[in-house]
């Protein structure tokens, strides 16, 4: 498990923003909301196939050069990296496993077998993409992808997360 | 005479006389075919008469209309050689067909008690049934899985709407008239 700080949203013209009354108009909640998206992200590898060795080697080498000391105060958003061949006897536990992450909580799928069955696309027994079973953020092609696509791929989320609106 | 000093082939025609059996080719591995009735029998035969007492596999191969193989691989380990579980001697395969509709053969966990778990997974994937079968359930399908994947005529769902785009191993491929 490894952490990476997010870098500060740009929300300052939000602020400058004439004040208006407190209600239906939440731009000011909106930017208040959006301060507080400044996540650490705790990475949880779910390994199901051989593009899990693939997360080892970058969370060996790559995630602890990435990594800083959490601010204090920081909250934390976890993410869920499906790394590896999902079946369909393994697609209830993977939504068990992703239901039971603290909120607010990000799902990268990693590899050509969790985005989309891959080279299983016609397989019996494979689920043609991880993302039948849970919301997937950010993809990442490959097969299996490189550890940097991964650290790609989690900087990708980390920039998506810090420019979403409140939903 | 040492059972385990036995030829491969010296096995397979013990095998085949006791078994009212026969010796054929296969699949490039020494084979004997039996007759379904006979299968427990030839098993038995094998372990406690023929020193094959390593139960290595069971799964089966479908063969169309001829009907459905089920296919033992068995072997004799040598004890006192070097290495921890003594070293692999003589080994063969033992084969059987059974009729696709309503397939069914008797269990050979009497035999090897390590076969209910091959024979779960060939009942689950080829849809023999292994009558007296301590605990024939479903082991690696997902729950409500409709078919027997492993069988030829299964319609995989995902070609219905995409055909298979590549092209066939050259040693299958079809001659152009």
């Amino acid at each position: 498990m490894s952490t990476a700080d997010l870098p500060l949203p740009t929300v300052w013209p939000a602020l400058q923003a004439p004040p208006g009354p407190v209600g239906p108009s939440a731009g000011p909640i909106q930017v208040w909301l959006d301060l507080d998206r400044r996540y650490h992200l705790s990475v949880f590898s779910l390994g199901l196939a051989c593009c899990a060795v693939e997360f080892v080697a970058l969370s060996t080498v790559g995630l602890s050069t990435a990594e800083r000391a959490p601010d204090e105060g920081g909250a934390v958003a976890e993410v869920l990296v499906v790394a590896g061949t999902v079946t369909d006897k393994m697609a209830p536990l993977v939504r068990g496993i992703y239901d039971s992450l603290a909120q607010p909580r990000y799902v990268i799928s990693f590899g050509a077998c969790s985005d989309s069955g891959g080279p299983y696309w016609d397989s019996y027994s494979v689920t043609k993409g991880v993302d039948q079973v849970v919301p997937v953020d950010v993809y990442v092609p490959g097969c299996p992808p490189r550890p940097d696509a991964l650290l790609h791929g989690i900087a990708m989320l980390r920039d998506k997360i810090a420019s979403a609106g409140v939903p | 005479m040492s059972t385990a000093s036995l030829a491969a082939a010296d096995l397979a025609a013990q095998l085949a006389q006791r078994c009212d059996g026969r010796v054929s080719g296969g699949a490039g591995d020494l084979t004997v075919d039996v007759r379904a009735e006979r299968w427990v029998q030839a098993l038995a035969v094998a372990r406690d008469e023929l020193g094959l007492g390593f139960f290595d596999w069971l799964s089966a191969v479908d063969d169309l209309e001829a009907g459905l193989w089920v296919v033992c691989h068995l072997a004799a380990v040598r004890s006192g050689s070097p290495g921890a579980g003594g070293q692999l001697g003589g080994h063969l395969l033992v084969r059987t067909i059974v009729a696709r509709e309503g397939a069914s053969l008797a269990t050979a966990t009497s035999v090897f008690a390590g076969a209910a778990w091959h024979e779960r997974e060939t009942w689950e994937m080829f849809g023999i049934e292994f009558v007296g079968h301590p605990n024939l359930v479903p082991l690696l399908l997902a729950d409500g899985f409709d078919g027997w994947p492993l069988r030829k005529d299964f319609q995989l769902q995902a070609r219905l709407q995409r055909p298979w785009p590549g092209g066939k191993e050259s040693a299958v491929r079809q001659v152009p008239r």
